[in-house]
This record gives C-alpha cells, structure tokens and sequence, in this order.
C-alpha cells in the first residue's frame, strides 16, 4: 500500500507551492493597500521550506517500497542539501526584494507567488529521478523566472532581458526534450536509472546524451552555451538576477550531476572529456569577460559564468571513480557558499542601484566610489561578498574552492586544477577593484539616500553572516555534504 | 493493466498508410526538428523563433508517440500530452513577453533589441 509517509518527501515543495497559492488568492481578495505582509508571507514559506529541508537532513525520509513515487523522485541528502540551499537562497531574495519593489513601486502579490513557484520547481528538479520530472521541474522554475524577469516591463531593459532569456531557456528545453524522447526510444523508459541501456544504441543514445546535456549546459550557463547570460542577469530586476544566479543554477546543477555522474557513472569516457573542456572554457571565458567590466552588475553576471565553471571542476572530477565523492561533495558545498555570497553581493547591487526605470550607469563602478564612508556596514557587507566570490581564505568561497579543486586533484585532472588556479588569481583582480573603489576612492558629489529597510538589512546581515559561518565554521555544513556525496552512489 | 492499442486502430493505420514504419516517422520528426532549429537560428523575428520552438516541442512529441507504438508502452503517450501543455504554458508567457516587448519597444525584430551591449 502507498503511505502517506511517501508525501513526506514533498513537504518542501509543498510549502512552498502552497504559499504561492496564498499569495495569489490574497493579492486577487484582500483589498489592503498597504502589500507590506506579502513579502512577510513569502519569508514565511521559503524558511518553512528551509526548515523541512534541514529535518529530512536530520532524519532522512525514505520511500515504501510500492510508492508511487518511486520511479520517479530519489529522497536523499543530497536533494535535502540542494532543496535547503535553494530555500536558504529564496528567502534572502524574498527580504532583498521587499525595499527593491517597492521603491518601484512594482510590489505585488503575483511576485512573490512566482518566486515561490520557481522555487517550487528548483526543489523537484533537485530531486527527480525521471527525466520527464526533470523537464517538468525545468518548465515550472524556467516559466516563472522568465515571468519575473519582465517583471517591471515598462523597462526597456527588463523586457529584453525577459525575451532573451525566454527564447534561449525554451529552445535550450525543446533541445534537452529532443534529447528525452530519443533516450526513451533507445531505453523504452524514461527513469535515470534505465539510462546508461541507451549507450547500447549509439546511433540514437549517442545524440539523446548530447542533447540532454546542451540543454542542461545551457541552463547553467557554462561557455559556450552562455551567451544570455550576461544580457538576461544585466537587465532582469536586481532580486531577481540574485535568485536566477544561485537558484537555476543549484538546482540545474543537481539535476545535470543526477543525469550525467551518477546515471552514467559506469560510462565516463562519453561524458568526462567533455565537461572538462566545458569547466576549462567557462572559468577562462568568464573571468576575463568580467575583467574589463565597468558595469558592475554585469561583473557579477559573467563572474557568475567563471562559478558554473567552478562547479562544474566537481562535476568532471564525479568522472573518475577516485574523485567521485569528492566532486559531488566539492559541488554541494560550492553551490552553497556561492548562492549566500552571490545573492548578497546582487542584494547590495540592487541596494546602489537609481530608483527610475532605464537609468544610465545604475550599477557603474564610479556608484561605489567611496560607500565605506557613505555606508560603512554595507560596504563592509560587500567587501565580505566579493572576497568569498573571489576565495580568499575564512570566507565560504575559499572552502567552496578548496574541495572543488582537491576532488580535481583527487581525480588527477591537474590540467583543471591548475586553469582553476590560475583563473581564481586573475579573478581577485575585477572584485578587489570594487573594494578598492568602495575604500579608497572619493565618493561622487551628488548622493541620493539608499534603502535603509529592515528587510534588506536583515537580508544582508543574514547572507553575511552565512558566508563567515560557512568560512570560519564548516565542518558540519561539510559533514553533511560528505554524507550526502556517499550516498549518492 | 492498461490494455495495447486496439486491433481496429492498428489496422485502420495499415490500411491508410501501409508500409509506414517506424524509421519514417523518426525521419519526419528529425526532419520537423531541422527545421524548428534552423528557424531559431535563422529568423529574427520573435514571433516566428518562437513557433520555429513549437515546431521542436512538436518533434519530440512525434518521436515520443512513434517510440511509444513500438516499445508498446503508454507512458511515452502520457509525456506527449504533458508536454503540450507545458507548451501551452510556454506559450502564455513567451506571448505576454512579446506583447511587453511590442509596448516598449515597437517591434519583434530581435535584432533591433539591443539595449544591453555584448
């Protein structure tokens, strides 16, 4: 007999699809001009989904044996870690967001409900086992993100960033679809598992696998499947670029690591040349993209490239059998310490930013010139983001690096390592530069007040505090990646 | 269990297209696949790269419903209808997309949108 034990595995996605609901209904009855509890009710929904995230981390759920979902989720850590850093992400985006809109005055409901559906989305695919779920989980979080990317749509920039990312993310998803219904010719099934009987038919498995993997490549955005990027990040609305950057990107990882390490595992010669060559291209490409920028938003865009790269060291490490738990590890807790920093560093981007819509120069360089003084904590907030961005020991993206790089060294890809390396340096060159513009520069004449509300400090203060804990603090955070990693295989 | 395809079904299909097999609607669906691909890459007009998509969505679908005949199996019949209405989904938004678009910009040419530089 199905239990209802087996919709344990969902409370997650549940909560958070069902504070959607709630957002929508009282945005559509409740006749209250003042929106301010909406964003209160999404907190509320994201750090329930946090919470039952870290309860299956503590006492991890498993399915009956006649579940009905069976064939098609996997309930174990390593989607618990996915689905709680997912959430984690979410819930500073939802408190980033609040001062954002409503400076704009662009704060509804309907917002609020779609980040938590996108979000929904991100936590099925983290956890899907099907890859008929992973395109549905791919729709519901790719329809939603292109929806909030128009969502201040009298913005010549938005819009475009919204059409972009809208015809790009559904070819790359007919791609990926393509990819699907010839690995089910080839395997008359579509679980992962039954995945690697497509490497029998190479005349369809072959290009079923190439498919399937461009269509993920493309949702990662790893070079050179990059291309929107940087154009989708720059123009979609500050809060919204900070959510796409950690979210997609941690839950297309999760799913592309599910299809690829673990359900080709016993196949590595087809895959792992090839997510080498992606992870070499992306950390040069990205990083030296990002170097010229003086946009810095676009910065953390196209930094956000060089990470894909970085994770995905992880990913082609899974490739070898003595790296495997080290890379799946390496890219569990690269993902986190990437989406606390990443979201804080577009959180402060959106704090600086004019309030009118199509301003010129909104995230320039010159716009941080001289914060340290202006505003000395949120200056020090950014210096905190931009130094675990760029690695530098006690900060999250330093740990985040070292297990990447020592599951590549684990796996004997020195040549990745090495490019790793090398690129982190180059890297230092394009943060450092807004430090020292923050520090060290005079600030412009003329200053406008910056947001100063609640949520966004509590926002920043939180994803801050993150990033030191993860830095400084570890080892449980680590523990659990481990753990999640072993079981994996 | 749920029952094959019926006998008069099958039949009925021989008799209006014998000698189809299985390779020829693969055929059709790679060819109709091309096509999509070659539309998006190729047309620069929003509207027409969004129905070159269709084209691909419906492609795999095909292929999905030939492969279900063949493996006997209904779940490849099941994607296919959940597919159509994630394109349908799809198509809500990506057309709300391109009537903002029309407001702000007074065009689909995807060319002529480039406000954010490479």
């Amino acid at each position: 007999m199905p239990s209802a034990a087996d919709l344990l595995i969902l409370l997650p996605t549940v909560a958070l699809a069902f504070g959607a609901c709630v957002l929508l209904l009282s945005e559509a009855f409740l006749e209250c001009r003042n929106r301010g509890y909406q964003a209160a009710v999404a907190a509320g929904a994201a750090g329930l989904a946090l919470s039952l995230a870290l309860l299956q981390i503590a006492e991890p759920v498993t399915l009956s044996n006649d579940s009905l979902f069976r064939t098609v989720v996997q309930p174990d850590l390593f989607q618990s870690f996915i689905v709680a850093t997912v959430s984690g992400g979410l819930l500073l985006s939802v408190l980033l967001s609040k001062g954002f809109l409503r400076a704009r005055d662009a704060e509804r409901g309907e917002y609020y409900a779609l980040l938590l559906f996108a979000a929904s989305g991100m936590t099925l695919l983290a956890m899907a086992a099907d890859l008929v779920l992973v395109f549905i989980a791919l729709e519901i979080m790719s329809l939603a993100t292109y929806a909030l990317s128009a969502w201040l749509r009298r913005d010549k920039r938005a819009t475009e960033a919204a059409l972009k990312y809208f015809l790009l993310g559904a070819f790359s998803s007919a791609l990926y679809l393509y990819g699907v219904a010839l690995a089910y010719g080839a395997t008359g099934s579509t679980q992962l598992a039954e995945l690697p009987k497509a490497t029998l038919n190479p005349w369809i498995g072959g290009p079923a696998i190439a498919l399937i993997s461009v269509g993920f490549a493309f949702k990662v955005a790893a070079v050179p499947f990059h291309m929107w990027a940087p154009d989708v990040y720059e123009g979609a609305p500050t809060p919204v670029t900070a959510f796409m950057a950690v979210g997609v990107k941690a839950a297309a990882f999760a799913a592309f690591f599910r299809t690829i390490a673990v359900a080709f595992g016993g196949a590595p010669q087809h895959w792992g040349p090839v997510v080498e060559a992606l992870a070499i291209l992306s950390m040069i490409v990205g990083n030296l993209l990002a170097l010229p920028q003086q946009n810095v938003k676009r910065m953390l865009a196209y930094s956000s490239i060089a990470h894909a790269g970085y994770a995905l060291v992880g990913l082609s490490s899974a490739s070898v059998y003595a790296g495997r738990v080290a890379g799946a590890e390496g890219l569990l807790f690269y993902l986190a310490a990437y989406t606390v920093a990443a979201v804080g560093a577009f959180g402060i981007a959106a704090v600086i930013e004019r309030n009118e819509l199509d301003a010129e120069k909104a995230w320039d360089l010159e716009r941080f010139a001289g914060l340290a003084q202006r505003r000395p904590v949120l200056a020090l907030f950014m210096a905190v983001f931009l130094l675990s961005l760029a690695g530098i020991p006690a900060t999250a993206g330093f740990m985040g690096k070292l297990l990447v790089f020592r599951a590549g060294l684990d796996a004997g890809q020195l040549a990745l390592v090495i490019v790793g390396v090398v690129t982190s340096a180059i890297a230092a060159y394009y943060y450092l530069r807004v430090i020292v513009s923050m520090y060290f520069h005079a600030p412009p004449g003329e200053t406008e007040d910056l947001d100063r509300s609640a949520a966004t400090s509590w926002g920043l203060g939180l994803a801050c505090a993150a990033v030191v804990v993860l830095g400084i603090g570890p080892g449980t955070v680590m523990e659990i990646a481990r753990r999640g990693a072993e079981l994996l295989f | 269990m749920p029952s094959l395809p019926s006998p008069s079904l099958l039949t009925l299909a021989a008799t209006f297209a014998p000698g189809v097999i299985l390779e020829h609607y693969l055929l059709l669906a790679a060819i109709l696949f091309a096509i999509g691909m070659l539309g998006v890459v190729t047309r620069r007009n929003a509207l027409t790269m969004f129905m070159s998509i269709e084209l691909m969505l419906n492609a795999a679908n095909l292929t999905f419903l030939a492969f279900a005949r063949v493996h006997a199996d209904l779940s490849g019949h099941v994607t296919a209808i959940l597919v159509m209405a994630v394109a349908a989904a799809e198509a809500a938004v990506g057309l709300a997309i391109v009537i903002a678009l029309q407001r702000v910009r007074g065009t689909t040419n995807v060319d002529e949108v480039r406000t954010l530089k490479l």
